[in-house]
């Protein structure tokens, strides 16, 4: 047989979930029925897997249907991130700054540049505060509707309608961040001091409209599932993230709000224009699929609602300082800093160390999927495989973030 | 409704004033970042002592990990810890420098369970050994990556990229 | 607006209407089954990173991939003809793509989408990615773009139903090699031989 058939070698995740049952029959929890040493089988879900969204390998310890281990393994979308941002200036990075949570592009955009603009002391201007707010909200529900969306499309391989139109809304969100900015996804819009353009004419009308029609059409995804006994029954009660997990492991986001931990940045940590605006945070009480879901659903409405207050405070004013009009090279003095802000996944934060010149001398990422995906073996321990796919799109997971 | 935020607010200079105090041998440079961070250095000895009093302190409880980074500082390594306090709603960097030679630290895996996969990720990418770790492998890269990318002396070899 | 389409993505099949009874209609094996597998491809959902996305967006309502009976994302390789490349691949996951390819019956086509499939995009110089998977496997169409739109994604699809259109059915058509002249050391480009 030609070399390229064989099987593989396990490797060091497969060799730990192997070690980890010859560990637990020897402590005597080996199999109860005749001639077999364990039930146990070691299952390879991924990294090429529909319901994974992304690539995500997950290596389960299977007991017949029932999942006893699972050890995740990440990076195969490991892009160097960091270490290109030490041989790009500060400029050069933002374009790259988006492909971190591709699906929420505006929001990670805005993490970067806030640090910088921390680092170098530059104050945005005010008409551009509130244009990144809304940016930054309108990219929220495209966001959560992609999650949801794919959340939904795992349950019953794209067989619930809802993805369809979550979709199809999130192309008028993208057809209006595309006039703003040029791009469907990575937007490449903020600068520091501002942003690239203003708004173009007429945008703020189109704006007012989508966003008159978008509470209905959510009202419209709600009706598709939310009384639905199947969607019920698979989300009500499985995958409880407790309050000491929060505490733990840092969770934050829909994942922490679901479980009644009322945590929003935009609220403990204020940043930009926030203090001005007026909405709730959503928060639900039991910490289950179905919760996370509702604290989703309940975000775009809130979103809708701060868009709605931008534009109605929007001032007139110019969108960028004026002497950094042009690409420019911007040297922050020697220092660090980090500041993190309400990504729709959680707490998104950057941490720079500069030291004087054009490149950051370290740049990381505080990725909020990274953080959550810690939980994920204590989460699914105890529930059926089939449990596994919906806990796994509720936790909302992008590999571009957790890998870097 | 058991996890409340803010319960006990306190300016930003008294809690780098109270810190200061209360760690006097083990943290030095208690500084002040505003709006709402102290940033701190630690011995590397003191690490596991100082972590388990910071979590454990009964008015500005540190309970929560944000992140850890591994920062290659040309002459020496170091190790940042991130941590969040629920009760005044601010946040600590502590510093710990790790010296090239001898790369390690203290695991602080069973104060905060969060600092585990941080700090696989601080050893994948910076090579800092962190001591009592129960499983400390790399997390990003492949088992057979040679060498710690985020140092500034890591040079591209062909054994860990041979599809250039 | 039919004449504003390019000469090459007209196929040249008798217009059935013309016909007023039923006839016999004479052509080769060779177009039959090439005619059908154009029409006919199914995808595999390959989808890595940002290009993901638009990939999704183009199989779902807006724009329609069923328009070019495409809409058959199927996840496991087996059953797939096309592997679109959407995202950066590194050297973690090139033997999973390599061996996914292998997974694949012929007759298999390779599209990269995206600058990263094509030659490594925004992160060509990262110690960990691999510039441009034909590095690994044989690509046929590549689509630039970071990521390309759903319409650049439907120009590449019709070049590919182009390509396929060549595809003899009767006589082998000899494989394009991997466009790495000297294969990499741990993935080596497959070569057709007996076992394909």
């Amino acid at each position: 047989m030609p070399d390229q058939f064989a099987t593989p070698e396990p490797d060091e995740a497969v060799k730990l979930a192997l070690r980890r049952i010859e560990e637990s029959t020897a402590r005597g929890e080996g199999s109860d029925v005749e001639g077999l040493a364990f039930n146990e089988v070691v299952v390879n879900m991924g990294p090429q897997h529909p319901s994974t969204h992304g690539v995500l390998r997950l290596v389960v310890t299977l007991d017949g249907e029932l999942v006893k281990d699972v050890i995740p393994v990440i990076g195969y979308l490991h892009r160097c991130k960091e270490k290109i941002a030490e041989k790009r200036t500060y400029f050069q990075y933002i374009p790259i700054v988006d492909r971190t949570e591709y699906v929420a592009g505006m929001n990670c955009e805005w993490g970067y540049v806030m640090t910088v603009e921390k680092l170098a002391g530059i104050r945005p201007t005010r008409r551009a505060e509130f244009i990144r707010v809304i940016m930054a909200e309108l990219n929220r529900i495209a966001s959560h509707q992609v999650a949801v969306g794919t959340f939904t499309a795992d349950l019953a391989p794209l067989g619930t309608a809802m993805v369809f139109y979550m979709f199809r809304d999130r192309e008028y969100i993208l057809d209006l961040l595309e006039e703003v900015s040029g791009a469907r996804m990575m937007f490449n819009y903020f600068r520091f001091g501002g942003l690239r353009y203003d708004l173009p004419d007429g945008w703020v009308e189109k704006c007012r409209d989508l966003m008159k029609r978008l509470p209905k059409l959510i009202d419209e995804y709600e009706a598709l599932v939310q009384d639905n006994a199947i969607f019920l029954q698979r989300c009500v009660g499985k995958g409880v993230i407790t309050q000491q997990d929060i505490v733990d492991y840092g969770i934050s986001g829909p994942n922490a709000r679901a479980s009644g931990v009322a945590r929003d940045l935009r609220r403990t940590r204020p940043y930009s224009v926030y203090p001005e605006l007026d909405f709730e945070v959503s928060t639900q009480t039991h910490g289950d699929v179905f919760d996370r879901y509702q604290v989703r659903m309940q975000e775009m409405r809130e979103s809708v609602k701060i868009v709605e207050q931008c534009l109605d405070m929007l001032p007139k004013g110019p969108v960028q300082l004026g002497f950094l009009r042009a690409p420019y090279v911007i040297t922050p003095p020697p220092g660090e800093c980090y500041t993190s802000q309400e990504n729709p996944r959680g707490e998104y934060g950057t941490y720079i160390v500069s030291d004087g010149s054009r490149y950051p001398y370290r740049l990381k990422f505080r990725d909020p999927c990274f953080c959550n995906l810690q939980l994920f073996p204590k989460l699914l321990r105890g529930n059926k495989i089939a449990d596994a796919v919906a806990i796994s799109g509720s936790i909302d997971m992008v590999l571009g973030g957790i890998d870097r | 409704m058991g996890l409340e935020i803010g319960t006990n607010p306190m300016d930003m200079d008294a809690i780098a004033a109270r810190l200061a105090a209360d760690f006097a041998a083990e943290l030095t440079d208690v500084r002040v970042q505003e709006p709402d961070t102290v940033v701190a250095r630690c011995e590397r000895a003191a690490l596991k002592d100082v972590a388990r009093r910071l979590k454990a302190h009964a008015e500005i409880g540190y309970e929560t990990l944000n992140f850890v980074a591994g920062v290659d500082k040309v002459r020496h390594l170091e190790s940042v810890y991130h941590v969040y306090s629920w009760k005044t709603n601010t946040y600590l960097e502590l510093h710990v420098e790790v010296p090239k030679a001898k790369a390690e630290v203290d695991t602080v895996c069973d104060v905060w369970p969060a600092a585990d996969w941080h700090e696989r990720e601080a050893w994948d990418m910076v090579g800092i050994r962190y001591l009592g770790h129960p499983d400390l492998r790399r997390i990003l890269l492949k088992d057979d990556f040679v060498g710690h990318p985020l140092r500034k002396d890591y040079v591209d070899s062909a054994e860990n990229h041979p599809h250039a | 607006m039919t004449d504003m389409v390019p000469d090459r993505f007209k196929m040249r099949y008798p217009k059935l209407e013309h016909f007023q009874e039923p006839n016999v209609i004479t052509t080769t094996a060779d177009f039959i089954f090439s005619w059908a597998r154009s029409h006919s491809v199914f995808p595999f959902t390959y989808g890595l990173a940002c290009c993901a996305i638009e990939m999704l967006s183009s199989g779902f309502a807006r724009f329609d991939v069923a328009r070019y009976g495409m809409e058959v994302f199927r996840p496991t390789p087996r059953q797939c003809d096309l592997m679109i490349v959407a995202g950066t691949v590194n050297e973690k996951m090139a033997p999973v793509l390599k061996r996914l390819y292998d997974q694949m019956s012929e007759p298999k086509w390779v599209i990269g989408m995206g600058a990263c499939a094509i030659s490594g995009g925004p992160f060509y110089d990262g110690y960990n990615v691999v510039n441009g998977v034909d590095k690994i496997v044989p690509v046929d169409v590549y689509i630039p773009g970071c990521p390309p739109r759903p319409e650049a994604l439907f120009q590449g699809l019709l070049e590919l139903q182009i390509k396929i259109q060549q595809h003899k059915f009767v006589a082998e058509t000899p494989k394009p090699a991997a466009q790495n002249p000297k294969p990499a050391a741990v993935t080596p480009a497959p070569v057709a031989g007996e076992e394909a």
